[in-house]
Order: structure tokens, then C-alpha cells, then sequence
């Protein structure tokens, strides 16, 4: 008998398994997007893109600690145009869909940011409304708001040349699921869950500072795992767009938490650094062995199943 | 956790020469030649650094002020307490025998190749290179190990590039060649092991944010791999697939310049 398929469905973007390269891990060019798929990303996310370069913060960006890691990296990207390229270098390289991250300072931004992306063709657009790094510059990030959050996904729709858009929410709001009812209302074709957590701190007790330059940062790892599988469940339950299922997925284990509760396709970022890259083939071999021990033909008949 | 930041205590600042000064640190951690760390100036910035000498006496760092950071480290003295990450990614390995070359800051490595490699009684040929002798660290040491020099200006050993040292000695049964330091350097090197037949240990450089293995901003172009896990130094056959070699760097946001 046929080994399961992993293949899963993003709006309409076929993927052969669920393992996406989430917003922010080598998302930097087409050849470190594609050194993730060649150790088993099915799809891969940019760096969320601005329309002008930016540099991120000053160092430290990251301070690892047992349970996760702490990030401020502080949307470092090389500005619309040249991500263009790297995504058109990427499609004629590799067969994996890529999805484009989308940030902006103002919904201006935003729409025009997707427009310039949207000539290079990626498969999926990711708005991210949520990066918990920039509040010192941006303020509080959109996502926050549901109105603001429905307002710039109808933007960014409108301008993504028919592309599909996910919209990129975290737990940094009232309620997820109003969220993602907001984001089906703009447009959304797909939602993303969850973005890294809080921000953060820690503190260095030697130099009695906080390490990152940034002071706080988003949090990610396993410590946040929980957290968005309740995201995904909740969304889920709320409206009808597939998910993105993203959050401190380190093994098979969590990997199958997330699907159960809703989502039809991982964001994997943190895991990369903590298990290297071969985490990516071993998820997919021990997903393949889960749903031949349960007599499941395919990925997407366990989506949701918690819900019953 | 081993990659988190440890705040330790500078012990000593040695100035070399304009611009270029040592700093040691005490001893937290075991690291092979070829390998980083980051420095953290706390409320400055943090910068990925080669080791160029790690034992009893500690760790230490060498440094040439180049930028905001680097001049900012001018101000530490012994006592200051700076914070280290590390050690990140994959050194030289240790196996047969090798022929060193440093080349300007390169040189920070390859002392600590050198000095790893005559603690074991395997003293390997050293060739040093930098555009004049006030840019060359720790000579008496480098002079005991064996070291011989080229300078651009002549105002140390030979008179021209350090490559330039290395062709009358590759009559010798096949060694590995061994180098850090300016790219079109390692380029010429890697040409000379081509044609030569001589397996080669590169260290690149590139911009670095992370140290992880998860920013992406260290990945080279063609294969993708990461400098600072992958790398720095590079085995011949990893160069092979990366297409960016000698081009400008990407910097900070990730754009390649001109």
C-alpha cells in the first residue's frame, strides 16, 4: 500500500505537505528560502517585506533561552523591489510555493508593497498586522484592531492581483476569533496563527540590563505552543478560512496538536534552530507513520478533527 | 543554554598597533579553531568575532576598529564586563597536514590554528600577509611559531601579497591549505588547490544577525547554506554550489550593493 499523501490545499495554492517555512526564518533570498525546501519545507514565507530596505535592530536581535527564544529583529528586509526578485529567483529555482509577507507602516504601505510583490507572483500573500517588535516605531501593531485589521486586508486584496491573502494574527488581541471574522470579511483567503507572543524580556543579571537591544521581543519555541493551538481551535471555530498553524511545532507531536485543532498547513521557525533543519524530514516521516497506524488516506481528513 | 549571552569580565587589553588591539576573557566554554563568537557591548551593538586563541589563559578576541562598534570597543578596559555568544559554527578540521595562510584580520583564525596545531606537535607552514607590519598582531608569537610574512609595502618579509609565498612551497607532498582573510584571497587559494589538486579549508565572512542558523542574512547564494552554522569555514567541495563568492556582500537589509 501506497504510503499517505501529505498533500494539504492553502486557498486554492496546492502544497505536497503541510511544512511551510514560517515569516522570518531564512526568508532572506532565493537561495535561503531554498535551502529549506531542500531539507523538506513544502512552502516557504519571506521576511516580511517593506517598501524601503530596512536594517533591524542593533545586536543582540536574539536571546535563546531554555523553553524558547526571544526575538527583535526588527523587520530587517532588502525593500519591495528587491524581494521581488528573490521571490521571481526562487520560483524559477524551486517548485514550492512561496508566500510573501507584507508590512507596512501605514495601510498605504502595506497595499503598495503588495503590489510591487504581486508582479513577481507568489503564490499566497501573508499580511503581517502582528510583528510585537516595532511598537517603539509603528506602535501598537494592527492586529490589535479588527476594524484597522479588516481595513488593511481589503487594501491589500484588492491591490494582490487575484494572489490569495492570509492574514498573520496573534494573542495580543481581545478575541482571535472577532480577528479572523474581520479578516474573512476584508478578503482573507487564509489566516496564519499565531505571530511570536508578548513581547518579552529578559535580563542579562551579570551586565543587569535587558539582552536585547530592543529591550522586549517576541517570543517563540515550544513555551508558546499551547497558545496557539487554543489560536487555531478558536479560529477554527469561527470562520471558514484554512490555517496556517504556527507556533513552537518541534515534533511530529505538535505538529498533529495543530491539525487536529484546525489548521491545514505548519509554520515551522524556531524548531530550525533548536533541532537543525533535519526536523523538517523527520516531522514529515512521522506524520506519514501517524496516519498509517490510523488508517487515514490523507492529510487533510485529520484537520479539524478535534472539532468533531 | 549554551547559545545564551555570558556576561564575562574583560582581564586584558592588548593594543598591537593602530587601531588593533586584543581582549581576553576568562575561559567559559571549549571552541576548535575557525570558530566565532558574539560580542556584545551592552546598549552599542553585538558583533560576530573569530577566536584567535583560546586556553588556560583564556579567550581571546582580536580587534580592528572599522566602524561605530569597533571604536566604541576602544573605550573597554580590563574589568569592563562584555557579553559572549557562542562558539557558532564549524571550524577547521584538525586532520593531516595543513599549510596556513592568514591574511589581514584573517590572521586572528589562523593563530589559533597555528598555536592548536604546534600544541600538538604538528607545527604546519605559516604565511601571514597584511598591507603593512603595523596591521601584524602578535608577531614575537607568530615569529616563534614558524610565521613568515609578506607585507603590500614591503615593511615586512616579502614584498607583495602573502599568496605570493605560497606557490615555492607546494612541491611538498599534498597538504591542505588552511585560510582565513580577505575574499579575493581565499579565491586565489582556492585557485591554487585547484590546479594544485590540494583539498582546501576556507573561512568567508558575511554579514551575521543571529548566530542560529535562523536569520537567513549569512546564507550564501546558489546553495543557500549558512555562514554561521554550515560555515565559516568551508570544506572545497561546499564552495562549489555557492555562486556569490567574491561578489559585494549582502548587508544588514539583505541587498547586495551596485
Amino acid at each position: 500500500m501506497a504510503p499517505p499523501s501529505l498533500a494539504t490545499q492553502l486557498a486554492g495554492v496546492a502544497l505536497e505537505g503541510p511544512l511551510v517555512l514560517a515569516s522570518g526564518i531564512l526568508g532572506v533570498s532565493a537561495s535561503s528560502m531554498g535551502l529549506a525546501v531542500r531539507h523538506g519545507a513544502h512552502a516557504v514565507t519571506t521576511k516580511s517585506c517593506s517598501l524601503r530596505p530596512r536594517k533591524g535592530h542593533p545586536g543582540p536581535v536574539v536571546a535563546p533561552y531554555e523553553q524558547g527564544l526571544l526575538n527583535a529583529v526588527g523587520l530587517s528586509n532588502p525593500g519591495a523591489e528587491a524581494m521581488a526578485e528573490e521571490i521571481r529567483q526562487f520560483k524559477a529555482r524551486f517548485s514550492a510555493p512561496v508566500i510573501a509577507s507584507v508590512f507596512g507602516a501605514d495601510v498605504e504601505e502595506f497595499a503598495q508593497v503588495t503590489e510591487i510583490l504581486a508582479q513577481a507572483r507568489p503564490q499566497l500573500f501573508e499580511v503581517n498586522v502582528s510583528c510585537p517588535n516595532v511598537a517603539a516605531e509603528f506602535g501598537q501593531p494592527f492586529a490589535s484592531d479588527p476594524q484597522a485589521t479588516e481595513r488593511i486586508t481589503r487594501q491589500v486584496v484588492a491591490r494582490a492581483g487575484g494572489i490569495p491573502v492570509s492574514v498573520k494574527l496573534s494573542t495580543g488581541c481581545l478575541s482571535l476569533a472577532e480577528m479572523a471574522q474581520a479578516c474573512q470579511r476584508g478578503g482573507a483567503r487564509a489566516i496564519t496563527a499565531i505571530n511570536t507572543v508578548g513581547p518579552g524580556m529578559i535580563i542579562d543579571p551579570q551586565a543587569r540590563r535587558p539582552v536585547l537591544s530592543n529591550l522586549v521581543g517576541g517570543l517563540s519555541g515550544p513555551a508558546i505552543l499551547p497558545l496557539a493551538v487554543k489560536a487555531v481551535w478558536e479560529i477554527r471555530r469561527a470562520c471558514s478560512l484554512p490555517i496556517i498553524g504556527t507556533g513552537g511545532v518541534e515534533s511530529a507531536e505538535g505538529a498533529l496538536q495543530l491539525l487536529l485543532a484546525g489548521a491545514s498547513a505548519l509554520g515551522l521557525g524556531t524548531a530550525l534552530y533548536r533541532k537543525g533543519l533535519g526536523v523538517l524530514e523527520e516531522i514529515n516521516q512521522e506524520l506519514s507513520a501517524y496516519l498509517a497506524h490510523h488508517g487515514e488516506a490523507s492529510l487533510p481528513s485529520i484537520v479539524g478533527a478535534v472539532h468533531g | 543554554m549554551a547559545d545564551a549571552v555570558l556576561s564575562l569580565p574583560v582581564l586584558e587589553v592588548t593594543e598591537w598597533g593602530p587601531g588593533i588591539r586584543s581582549l581576553r576573557f576568562p575561559k567559559s566554554f571549549d571552541a576548535s579553531p575557525g570558530q566565532f563568537v558574539f560580542l556584545w557591548l551592552p546598549g552599542v551593538d553585538e558583533k560576530p568575532f573569530s577566536i584567535s586563541a583560546l586556553d588556560e589563559d583564556g579567550l581571546e578576541l582580536v580587534l580592528r576598529s572599522v566602524g561605530p562598534f569597533t571604536r566604541a570597543l576602544e573605550r573597554v578596559r580590563p574589568g569592563d564586563l562584555l557579553g559572549i555568544r557562542g562558539p557558532f559554527g564549524r571550524g577547521f578540521q584538525l586532520r593531516g597536514d595543513a599549510l596556513l595562510v592568514g591574511g589581514g584580520m584573517g590572521m586572528a583564525p589562523i593563530r589559533f590554528l597555528a598555536r592548536e596545531l604546534d600544541r600538538q606537535g604538528r607545527r604546519a607552514p605559516l604565511l601571514l600577509g597584511a598591507r603593512t607590519a603595523q596591521e601584524i598582531f602578535c608577531h614575537d608569537e607568530l615569529a616563534g611559531l614558524g610565521a613568515r610574512f609578506a607585507t603590500e609595502d614591503g615593511s615586512l618579509g616579502h614584498k607583495g601579497l602573502v599568496t605570493e609565498l605560497l606557490e615555492p612551497l607546494l612541491s611538498q607532498d599534498s597538504p591542505s591549505l588552511c585560510a582565513c582573510g580577505p575574499e579575493p584571497m581565499l579565491l586565489a587559494l582556492r585557485n591554487v588547490a585547484q590546479r594544485h589538486g590540494l583539498p582546501c579549508q576556507l573561512s568567508f565572512e558575511r554579514y551575521m544577525k543571529c548566530g542560529l542558523g535562523i536569520c537567513g542574512q549569512c546564507c550564501l547564494d546558489g546553495s543557500g547554506i549558512r555562514l554561521c552554522v554550515e560555515g565559516p569555514v568551508l570544506q572545497g567541495a561546499d564552495m562549489d554550489l555557492v555562486t556569490d563568492l567574491g561578489l559585494p556582500h549582502r548587508d544588514a537589509t539583505g541587498l547586495r550593493p551596485g
